[in-house]
C-alpha cells in the first residue's frame, strides 16, 4: 500500500477484510501445526508401548489411568492402546486435513493480495 | 469517499477499530493533526496488545484445564464398566515424587471429587459423569468465546496498523505491510518505514 505519490493503490474494505482473513488463516495454521506435532509425538509414543507389551512377557501391565497406575492384564492393555492409536490417527487427519485446506485458501489470498498490492505488501513469515 | 465501515463493532468490552479508506476525511472528521492521529492509534495498538496478552493466559488455562477433564471422565467411566465383574481392582498409586504404593480398590458405587477451595465431595458414577460432563461443556464453550474474542481482536488490531500506515505518507514516509505471527505479543509494531 505504498502511497508515495506515483501509485495510488488504496486499501478498500473488501481488501482489509482479505487482509485480516489472512491473518486468522495464519494463525490458525500455527495452532494446527503445534497440534500436529502432538499427535505425531502422541501416535510414536502409542507405537513404543505397544511394541514394548509384545517384547514383555509379565501378565499383568502397569496402565496409566489419570495420576494412576492400574494393574490391568495384558491383552487389556492391547485393547487399549488400539483404541488409543485409532483416536489419535484420527484426530491427526483430521488437522492435517485442516492445515492443507487452509494452506490452499491462504495461497488463494496470497494471489489476490500481491496482485492488487505487488511489492508493497509482504506475507511471507521470517 | 466514506471513511468509515457503517457502525464500528465493540466486542465484550474491546473497542472496534474503524476502518479508514480516505485519510484527508478521516483527519478532518476526527479533528486531529497527522501526529495525533498515528499516536492514537498507536496507544490503540498498545491497548490491543495488553488485551491480547490476557486472552491468551485464559485460553492457555482453558486448555490445560480440558485434559485434566476428559481423564477424570474416562476414570470413572472404567470404574463403572469395571464395576460389574466384582473384583477388586489393584492400583499403584503415587504417595510421593517418584514413590508409588499398591492399594486394592474394592468394587464401589460412588467417586470422590476434588471440586477445589479444599472440597471433596461423593457422587455416584452416574452423577460424576453428569457433572465432569458438564465442566468439560462449559470449559469448551468458553474456550470457544476466547477463540472469537481473540479473532476479534486480531482483526481490529490488523486494521488500526492499516490506519497507521495510511498516515505515513502524509509524514512524508513511505511504509508497507508485513506479516508476523502474533505480531502484538512481540511488543514490536510490524510496520517499516523507510
Amino acid at each position: 500500500m505504498q502511497q508515495d505519490g506515483s501509485s495510488e493503490t488504496e486499501v478498500t474494505w473488501e481488501d482489509q477484510q482479505n487482509i485480516n482473513k489472512f491473518g486468522r488463516l495464519n494463525n490458525r495454521f500455527h495452532e494446527l501445526e503445534d497440534e500436529i506435532k502432538i499427535a505425531k509425538e502422541t501416535n510414536d509414543n502409542l507405537e513404543d508401548a505397544s511394541n514394548e507389551l509384545i517384547l514383555t512377557d509379565e501378565e499383568v501391565v502397569r496402565f496409566q489411568l489419570g495420576e494412576v497406575f492400574a494393574h490391568v492384564p495384558k491383552e487389556g492393555v492391547e485393547s487399549r492402546i488400539e483404541q488409543m492409536k485409532e483416536v489419535t490417527s484420527k484426530n491427526l487427519e483430521k488437522h492435517e486435513e485442516e492445515r492443507d485446506s487452509i494452506l490452499a485458501q491462504m495461497a488463494d489470498l496470497k494471489k489476490i493480495l500481491y496482485g492488487k498490492f505487488k511489492d508493497s505488501i509482504n506475507l511471507e513469515e521470517d | 469517499m466514506a471513511s468509515s465501515t457503517p457502525g464500528v463493532p465493540e466486542r465484550r468490552g474491546i473497542p472496534g477499530a474503524e476502518f479508514v479508506e480516505d485519510v484527508q476525511t478521516y483527519l478532518t472528521q476526527s479533528g486531529l493533526n497527522v501526529n495525533s492521529a498515528l499516536a492514537f492509534l498507536l496507544e490503540r495498538l498498545q491497548q490491543y496488545k495488553l488485551v491480547e496478552m490476557r486472552l491468551l493466559a485464559q485460553q492457555r488455562n482453558i486448555q490445560a484445564k480440558i485434559p485434566d477433564i476428559e481423564k477424570c471422565l474416562d476414570m470413572v467411566a472404567t470404574l463403572q464398566t469395571e464395576k460389574g465383574t466384582g473384583e477388586a481392582r489393584i492400583t499403584d498409586f503415587e504417595v510421593s515424587e517418584g514413590i508409588y504404593y499398591c492399594a486394592r480398590i474394592e468394587d464401589n458405587d460412588s467417586v470422590c471429587l476434588w471440586l477445589g477451595a479444599n472440597v471433596m465431595l461423593e457422587y455416584s458414577y452416574e452423577e460424576a459423569t453428569a457433572l465432569l460432563q458438564k465442566n468439560l461443556d462449559n470449559a469448551k464453550a468458553s474456550l470457544e468465546v476466547v477463540d472469537a474474542d481473540l479473532q476479534f481482536l486480531r482483526d481490529q488490531a490488523t486494521i488500526t496498523q492499516g490506519n497507521a500506515i495510511l498516515l505515513g505518507p502524509l509524514m512524508g514516509l513511505s511504509c508497507n505491510i508485513c506479516f508476523a505471527r502474533e505480531f502484538l505479543v512481540d511488543g514490536n509494531v510490524f510496520f517499516f518505514f523507510s
